[in-house]
C-alpha cells in the first residue's frame, strides 16, 4: 500500500464564541484506507468534518493535499482538492422536486458550460451512468426524488459523490437513516472504492459496523484526539478511547450522602420507546446518579418522559410517593422536576440576555407581584447569591451571558436550576464544551447542595459520570443494562456494559 | 471597567444626536417649525402608525413580523363608519366591536402561524390582502359617509357620533390632540409590560431562543398568539382613530401606514443601540419620520421625495444597527 498520505490536517482548531470545539486535531488520510473517526455527541466530529469539506473558513492550523499546504474557505475549494462529502442530513444533499436523474448528475446538470437549452436525455443517460457506480439501476430516473425512500436518496447522494472520482470520500453517518441491507449494499461499495485507491473518512457512531469496515479508527474526545487504533481493534478498544481512561484511585469512596430510607422517585416499568422492556428503577433523596451509555442507549428518551416533552408508552412515575403524569414542561417544573438540556447554546443559553435574566427566566413568578411587575433588586439578589455560590467568573450579575467561558456559561445554566427547591434535577451530558476546572466546580457544588433533591447526571463519557455520581446506571440499546455503587467501579465492567450488544451481555 | 471607544458611543448615541441635529437645523432654518402648533402637527401626523408601530413591536419581538397590520387599520375604518353611519349603531358599541374584530383577526393569524404552521410572513401576508379585501364588502367598494347611497339604494342616515369624533379631533386644552395622548398612552402601557413585567421577558426570550424558552416551561406558542392578537389589536385601535379623525369611512385608508408603522419600529432597533424591537425606539422612530417629513415639507420639499426619503432613512437605520454594531461581540 502506498504510504503517502494524499491529505494531512495538521494542528486543527476552531472555536465557536466561547466553546472550544476543536483543539490540536492531526490526522494523516491514506490513499486505500478506510478510517473511521468518532466520539460521543460533541466531541468535534462534526466540525472536523465541516472543516476539512470547505464549510468552515475560519479554522486554525494548516491543511495539506499531496503534501501542499492549500486553503479551504469553501465546499468548492474542496471539490476541486477531490473531496467529496456525503452529509448525515440526507435531505440537504438532494433537491426533492427534481428527478432521481437530475440529483444524480446535478454537478453536470448545473456546470457552466451546460448548453443554455437543457437537454434532459443527456443528464439522464449520465445519470444511468453514475447509478451504475452504486449499482442503482433499480431506480426509476424519472421521478421526483421527494417519492423515494429515505435510503434511495442517501445512495444517489453518495453515488454522485462518487460520481467525481474523489480522491477522499467523507461519509458522515451513512446509515443512520437506511436499512441492514441497503446498509451491507453500502459496506461492499466502500470497501471495493478503498480497494481502488480511494481515501474514505467513515464517521459513525454504529462502532460495530466500524469495527468491519474500518483499517484505522481516530477517536475524539472534547475535541482533542484522544486516540488512533490501527487494526486489529474491537468495540472495547474504542469505547475505552471514546469514554475516556478511568483513573480507579480518583474514584469517590465516601460522601455518599444519599438517603436510601426515602424514594425520591420511583420508576414502575416505564416504557419510554417502542419494543424496549420496562425500567424499573428507584432513585434516593439526596443522591447523585450518573446515567451513561453511548448515543442510542435511550438516556435521551427516559430524560424526555422524566422532563414532560414526552408521553411514556406505558408504566408509572412516582415522585416521593406520589403518581407524576406531568402534561408538559410547565406542570414538570411545577412538580419540582428540573433538566439542564443537552447542547447549551441551542437549546439553553439566552445570548441577547444577561446573567440575571439567565438563570430566573423560569421562575419569574417569584419575582413578579400580582401585577406581574418584576423586582429587579430581588432577582439580582438572588443572581449575585448564585453567581457568587458556583463561582461564576464575571464582572457581576448584570453582565452580558455572552461575555463568559462556555464553562461559566454552563454554571449560569446550572445555577438557573439549583436556584430554588426541587424534587429532581436532570442534567443532560452537562459537561459538553466545559473546561476541567469549571466541570470540576459544578460537580462539586451539585454534591453540596443536592439537599434533599436529587440528581440525576446523564453523560457519554464515564469520567464525567463517575466522577459525580453516588451510583452509576448503564443504558445499552434502550435497556438498563447494570449498576455500580461509587464504591464498586469497575471501569472494564462498565466500558463492556457500554458497548457490548445485549446478546453479548445476556449471554 | 470597560472603556467606552467611539464605535460604542456612536451605536448608543448615534441615531439620537443625528435626531437632535435635524431638530436644531430646521429651527434654524424654518423658525416656524418649533412653533407649539407645529411640533404637535408632527405628532399628529404619526399618531397612527405610531400606534400601529407599537403593537408591530409585540411580534417582531418574538421574532415574527405582522404585514397585515395596515390592512387592519383600515378595515376597522370602514367598519367604524360600517357600523354608525349605516347599522346606525352608537359609538361606543362600534368600538367594542371594531376592537372585537381585531382581535378576532389576531386569533386567526395566530392560528395560521401556530396551528398551520405558515411562516409568519406568508400568514400574514396572505392575512394583508384578505383584510383589505374586507373592508370593500359592507359597502359594496364604495367610501362611506352620511347620505352615501349603500348597496340596497337606501340612504345611509346614522352619523359619526360626537364622543367618537373626539377620539381623533379633540384637543385637551385646545392644545394636545386627544390621538396623540392615545399613542402615548398605549406607548407607555406596551413599555411596562415589554420592560417591566414578566410577560415581557418571556417575548424577549422567545425571541431570542424559542427552543431554550420552550425548555423553561414557557408556552411558545400561546405567547406568539398574543402577539399577534396585540399588533391586530392595536392595530385596529389605530384604525378607530384615523376614522374618528377623518369623520368618514374611506376605502383604501391603509395607504403607508404598513410601511411607516414597520418603518418606525424597525428604526427604533437603532436607538440608544437597542439593536432589538423597543417600544421606546419605536416611538422615537415614528417621531423621527414625521419631524424629518414635516421639517422637508417646510424647506418646500415636494412631496414625491416622501417615500424615497423615508426609504433612506429606514435602510441607513439598518445598516446602522446590523452593519456597524454586529462587529462588536459575538
Amino acid at each position: 500500500m502506498n504510504k503517502e498520505p494524499i491529505i494531512q490536517v495538521k494542528n486543527i482548531g476552531m472555536s465557536f464564541g466561547a466553546t472550544r470545539a476543536l483543539d490540536n486535531v492531526d490526522f494523516d488520510f491514506y490513499p486505500g484506507e478506510l478510517l473511521a473517526i468518532v466520539g460521543a455527541n460533541g466531541a468535534g466530529k462534526s466540525t472536523l468534518i465541516k472543516i476539512i469539506c470547505g464549510y468552515h473558513s475560519g479554522y486554525e492550523g494548516k491543511i495539506f493535499v499531496d503534501k501542499k499546504e492549500v486553503e479551504l474557505n469553501s465546499p468548492k475549494d474542496a471539490y476541486g482538492f477531490g473531496i467529496q462529502t456525503v452529509h448525515q442530513i440526507i435531505n440537504q444533499g438532494v433537491i426533492q422536486s427534481m428527478t432521481v436523474a437530475e440529483n444524480l448528475a446535478l454537478e453536470e446538470m448545473l456546470a457552466p458550460d451546460q448548453p443554455v437549452l437543457y437537454n434532459y436525455p443527456a443528464i439522464r443517460r449520465r445519470a444511468v451512468e453514475i447509478a451504475s457506480l452504486m449499482d442503482l439501476d433499480y431506480l426509476d430516473m424519472d421521478v421526483p426524488v421527494f417519492s423515494i425512500p429515505q435510503s434511495d436518496r442517501q445512495m444517489i447522494t453518495i453515488a454522485r459523490a462518487l460520481s467525481s472520482k474523489p480522491k477522499l470520500l467523507i461519509l458522515d453517518e451513512p446509515t443512520s437513516s437506511i436499512s441492514e441491507n441497503e446498509a451491507e449494499r453500502l459496506f461492499s461499495s466502500l470497501l471495493k472504492l478503498r480497494d481502488r485507491g480511494v481515501s474514505i473518512v467513515y464517521v459513525s457512531h454504529r462502532l460495530h459496523e466500524i469495527t468491519r469496515l474500518a483499517d484505522r479508527v481516530g477517536v475524539l474526545r472534547d475535541g482533542k484526539v484522544a486516540g488512533e487504533l490501527v487494526k486489529p481493534f474491537s468495540v472495547n478498544n474504542i469505547v475505552h478511547a471514546m469514554v475516556g481512561e478511568i483513573d480507579q484511585q480518583a474514584v469517590r469512596k465516601e460522601d455518599v450522602k444519599a438517603n436510601k430510607n426515602k424514594i425520591k422517585l420511583e420508576l414502575k416499568n416505564l416504557v419510554v420507546q417502542e419494543g424496549k422492556p420496562p425500567i424499573n428503577l428507584r432513585l434516593y433523596e439526596g443522591e447523585v446518579v450518573g446515567l451513561t451509555g453511548l448515543i442510542g442507549a435511550g438516556k435521551s428518551e427516559l430524560a424526555a418522559v422524566l422532563f414532560g416533552i414526552e408521553k411514556q408508552i406505558s408504566g408509572e412515575m412516582y415522585i416521593n410517593g406520589k403518581l407524576y403524569e406531568p402534561a408538559n414542561i410547565k406542570s414538570a417544573i411545577k412538580e419540582g422536576i428540573f433538566m439542564v438540556p443537552e447542547d447549551r447554546n441551542n437549546n439553553a443559553v439566552f445570548s441577547d440576555f444577561n446573567i440575571r435574566q439567565n438563570i430566573d427566566i423560569p421562575f419569574l413568578d417569584m419575582f413578579s407581584n400580582n401585577m406581574s411587575v418584576l423586582n429587579v433588586s430581588r432577582e439580582r439578589k438572588e443572581a449575585r447569591r448564585m453567581v457568587e455560590a458556583m463561582t461564576v467568573k464575571c464582572e457581576n450579575e448584570e453582565a452580558p451571558i455572552m461575555s463568559l467561558s462556555g464553562g461559566n456559561q454552563q454554571k449560569v445554566i446550572v445555577a438557573r436550576w439549583l436556584m430554588t427547591e426541587s424534587n429532581l434535577v436532570i442534567l443532560d451530558e452537562p459537561f459538553q464544551g466545559v473546561d476541567v476546572k469549571s466541570r470540576s466546580e459544578i460537580g462539586q457544588y451539585l454534591r453540596d447542595n443536592i439537599g434533599t433533591s436529587t440528581a440525576l447526571v446523564i453523560a457519554t463519557d464515564l469520567d464525567e459520570v463517575v466522577d459525580i455520581s453516588d451510583r452509576v446506571i448503564v443504558f445499552n440499546q434502550g435497556v438498563m443494562v447494570g449498576e455500580q455503587e461509587a464504591g464498586e467501579i469497575d471501569k472494564d465492567q462498565l466500558i463492556h456494559l457500554t458497548s457490548q450488544t445485549l446478546e453479548e451481555i445476556f449471554s | 471597567m470597560k472603556k467606552m471607544n467611539i464605535t460604542d458611543f456612536s451605536i448608543k448615541w448615534g441615531f439620537l444626536i443625528v435626531m437632535a441635529v435635524l431638530f436644531a437645523a430646521f429651527s434654524l432654518l424654518q423658525p416656524a417649525f418649533i412653533s407649539a402648533g407645529n411640533l404637535f402637527n408632527i405628532l399628529l401626523s404619526v399618531c397612527i402608525f405610531g400606534t400601529m408601530a407599537l403593537g408591530e413591536t409585540f411580534v417582531l419581538i418574538t421574532d415574527g413580523m405582522d404585514l397585515s397590520i395596515g390592512s387592519t387599520a383600515a378595515l376597522s375604518v370602514m367598519l367604524s363608519a360600517y357600523f354608525m353611519v349605516v347599522l346606525e349603531f352608537g359609538g361606543f358599541v362600534t368600538i367594542l366591536l371594531v376592537l372585537g374584530i381585531g382581535i378576532v383577526i389576531g386569533l386567526f393569524i395566530g392560528f395560521l402561524i401556530v396551528k398551520v404552521k405558515i411562516p409568519d410572513l406568508l400568514a400574514t401576508l396572505g392575512m394583508m390582502f384578505l383584510v383589505q379585501g374586507v373592508q370593500y364588502i359592507p359597502s359594496g367598494g364604495l367610501s362611506i359617509g352620511r347620505g352615501a347611497i349603500i348597496k340596497n339604494g337606501k340612504e345611509a342616515m346614522g352619523y359619526f357620533s360626537e364622543g367618537f369624533k373626539y377620539l381623533g379631533q379633540g384637543r385637551i386644552l385646545k392644545v394636545i390632540p386627544v390621538p396623540v395622548l392615545i399613542m402615548v398612552g398605549v406607548a407607555i402601557i406596551v413599555y411596562v409590560i415589554l420592560s417591566k413585567t414578566k410577560f415581557g421577558r418571556i417575548f424577549y426570550a422567545i425571541g431570542g431562543n424559542p427552543e431554550a424558552a420552550r425548555l423553561v416551561g414557557v408556552n411558545v406558542k400561546k405567547y406568539k398568539v398574543i402577539a399577534y392578537v396585540s399588533s391586530s389589536f392595536i392595530a385596529s385601535l389605530a384604525g378607530i382613530l384615523l376614522a374618528a379623525r377623518v369623520g368618514r369611512g374611506d376605502v383604501g385608508s391603509q395607504g403607508t401606514l404598513l410601511m411607516d408603522a414597520i418603518g418606525a419600529s424597525l428604526i427604533g432597533y437603532a436607538v440608544l443601540g437597542a439593536r432589538k424591537p423597543n417600544p421606546f425606539g419605536t416611538i422615537v422612530g415614528a417621531i423621527f419620520i414625521g419631524m424629518l417629513m414635516n421639517g422637508l415639507t417646510m424647506l418646500s420639499m415636494q412631496y414625491f421625495w416622501q417615500d424615497f426619503i423615508k426609504g433612506t432613512v429606514l435602510v441607513a437605520a439598518l445598516v446602522f444597527t446590523f452593519g456597524i454594531s454586529k462587529k462588536q461581540g459575538t
